[in-house]
């Protein structure tokens, strides 16, 4: 990891430390206020409301990163795991009573025992072969939720929750909302950091770069694919449950295939291999979708009318295939490089070379 | 036992549009090492063309036209976005396509809207009839243009020197590329190929059920059954598709539509854990 010149590590602390220099501390405790007081900032709540959702993609996408851009091991369910985890918070919450800071968890865990369920496979399959076993999860648990047990999962109108309560707080409004969801993407974000760089972090690398160069090296590879499994979807159940609380509502639609892509195309335009990456993705992709949405109306009133109705159908769509597209050709290494290009800069600066 | 014919009947027509998307995305698969996620896409767009061009320009010439910019289509997409892409990890390629496909599924509905579009009539409307049942002429053409689409084929890859050279292709780029092979030719063939294969399916698709751009959708079914018969070997996606056709087919029409949808992933995923390859997939030996 490059440092700044001068900098020593002296001490082990200080070598496996995740933040290293005063300027760093400075940085974090500058942006856990400015998380803290962000609400006060923005007056608008619709931009509070796109903060929220955004928060809660992160945590999934970390899932997702640490299971296809650490482990290598392609998701293309994982929408359907998120939905998991909200379909058992919903179901622990109303039919067994528990309440939520305990359903979360537990949540948490159903997600990660069924993404190990449909993980399982990954020993004997590679590549596409589990890309589309991962598809077919999708397929089979979104079906799952929508025709099995109508009286539990509500079929196609799905479930709903009272809003969550903490003593006497009552999250309903985005701003309380924000205060449950902002530790938690905070909380996520370290662990998924500090666990890519442990032992089981630099394991999942080396089943990415070649599994049975890392298998001969003692690794064990069905235990690791499927933590691996286990860990990607406990973050995508810890997120759906977090959804659940935020929407209130949920129904099977809200989990598809095209969410899943989504997810995937995050993980690309962000970076893969990169918790910072993660985020950066999701702040591109969903703000993108804001810009579409703005950028709909207006297409209205300026075309004809024939017209601008095709063309916002097709809209997102297009935005969506053409950015992961063009990420693909132009910057595969993701947002997460530039930034890295960026920073690079500055540290050089004023000379040229340097990366 | 009638509705059993007729599930079987639908199951077969289903199957030989299955068999004919699974084999064009074979045949990419096989030479380029992608996995074409746009092959449904591909097939939409032959469907709505045809069923504009043969409006405007008359049955034949717009088929002649259909299928040359299906192909241009496939050609264009091959050389821009997938060619920068060799080297690059399998889940580069693997979303391309599919975002690829998106943006074929936003263009078309750019293009030709949510409407349905009607197809040239090309088959006779007077059914077969044995005894009492009646089959459509459709049917029978979609089972008979598998079956000699597959004899084509297989001697395609044996006999013929491009055959050949597409083998070579599959089997390891750089020694076919050091054998004389031009590498990148090959890659753009198979596109080719598989674009007309998607035009062939389209008139089955389009005679049947007209133009819609959510006919892309079909892809995602064809999936199962490219990778029950496994990913590489043509004999696989006929029989795949089949066995996916007739299965949604018959689970649709005794048990429920819903069902039918996912049978054919529950299936693939037992496939899956008990032969990885798929039913006739090569079995490939790895060294480090």
């Amino acid at each position: 990891m490059a440092r700044p010149a001068g900098i020593f590590d002296i001490r082990y602390e200080q070598d496996i430390a995740v933040v290293r220099t005063m300027p760093q501390w400075i940085t974090l405790g500058l942006f856990l206020i400015f998380l803290v007081v962000l609400p006060q900032l923005f007056p608008d709540r619709y931009f509070l409301n796109i903060i929220n959702i955004i928060m809660i993609m992160i945590i999934s996408v970390h899932g997702l990163n640490i299971l296809t851009g650490f482990a290598g091991q392609i998701s293309a369910g994982h929408a359907a795991f998120m939905g998991v985890g909200a379909y058992a918070c919903a179901s622990f919450m109303t039919f067994w009573g528990l309440s939520f800071w305990l359903s979360l968890p537990l949540a948490g865990l159903t997600a990660g025992l069924v993404g190990i369920l449909f993980g399982l496979p990954s020993l004997r399959l590679k590549g596409f072969y589990l890309a589309m076993a991962t598809i077919a999860a999708q397929f089979i648990i979104t079906a799952f939720f929508l025709h099995f047990k109508p009286e539990i999962f509500g079929g196609g109108t799905g479930m709903s929750l009272e809003p969550i309560r903490l003593g006497n707080i009552v999250f309903d409004t985005q701003d309380n909302l924000y205060y449950m969801i902002m530790p938690f993407a905070v909380i996520m974000t370290y662990f998924a950091q500090n666990l890519v760089r442990s032992r089981m972090g630099r394991a999942f690398v080396a089943i990415r770069d070649n599994d049975l160069a890392a298998e001969i090296m003692g690794i064990s590879l069905f235990g690791y694919k499927l933590r691996a499994f286990f860990i990607g979807c406990f973050f995508a159940g810890i997120s759906g449950c977090l959804y659940i609380a935020f929407m209130r509502t949920i129904r099977p639609d809200q989990f598809s295939l095209m969410d899943s892509i989504w997810m995937l195309g995050i993980i690309i335009i962000g970076g893969m291999g990169s918790i910072f990456g993660g985020i950066l993705g999701t702040i591109f992709i969903k703000l993108l979708d804001e810009i579409v949405l703005v950028l709909t109306p207006f297409l209205g009133s300026v075309l004809p009318r024939e017209l601008a109705s095709r063309i916002s159908a097709s809209m997102a769509l297009v935005v969506f295939g053409l950015v992961v597209v063009l990420f693909l050709i132009l910057e595969p290494r993701g947002l997460a490089h530039q930034w890295e290009i960026l920073k690079g800069r500055f540290r050089h600066w004023p000379f040229t070379y340097g990366h | 036992m009638y509705f059993l014919f007729y599930f079987l009947l639908s199951g077969v027509y289903l199957g030989a549009l299955y068999s004919m998307i699974a084999l064009g995305i074979v045949i990419i698969y096989k030479s380029t090492k992608v996995f074409n996620f746009a092959q449904g896409h591909l097939l939409m767009v032959a469907v709505l063309l045809g069923a504009t061009l043969s409006q405007t320009f008359g049955i034949i010439i717009g088929m002649v036209l259909t299928v040359a910019a299906t192909a241009l289509i496939a050609l264009l997409l091959e050389r821009l976005t997938l060619r920068p892409l060799i080297g690059q990890p399998l889940i580069a390629a693997l979303l391309m396509t599919i975002a690829l496909g998106y943006l074929i599924e936003g263009g078309s509905l750019m293009v030709w809207g949510e409407g349905l579009y009607r197809y040239p009539e090309l088959f006779p409307t007077e059914p077969f009839s044995i005894g009492s049942i009646a089959i459509e002429q459709g049917v029978v053409w979609a089972f008979v243009v598998v079956a000699v689409g597959f004899a084509v084929f297989v001697l395609f890859y044996q006999k013929a020197v491009l055959g050949k050279a597409m083998r070579a292709t599959a089997e390891d780029h750089q020694v076919s590329q050091s054998m004389g092979i031009r590498v990148t030719h090959i890659f753009s063939i198979s596109w080719v190929i598989a674009a007309v294969l998607a035009f062939v399916a389209s008139i089955f698709l389009g005679s049947f059920s007209g133009g819609h751009y959510l006919n892309s959708h079909l892809g995602l079914k064809a999936i199962p059954a490219v990778l029950v018969g496994g990913l590489d070997s043509i004999r696989g996606a006929i029989v795949g598709g089949f066995i996916v056709g007739l299965l949604e087919s018959l689970v649709t029409g005794y048990m429920s539509g819903e069902l039918g949808e996912v049978v054919p992933f529950i299936v693939l995923l037992i496939v899956l854990m008990i032969k990885p390859y798929g039913l006739f997939g090569l079995v490939r030996i790895e060294r480090i």
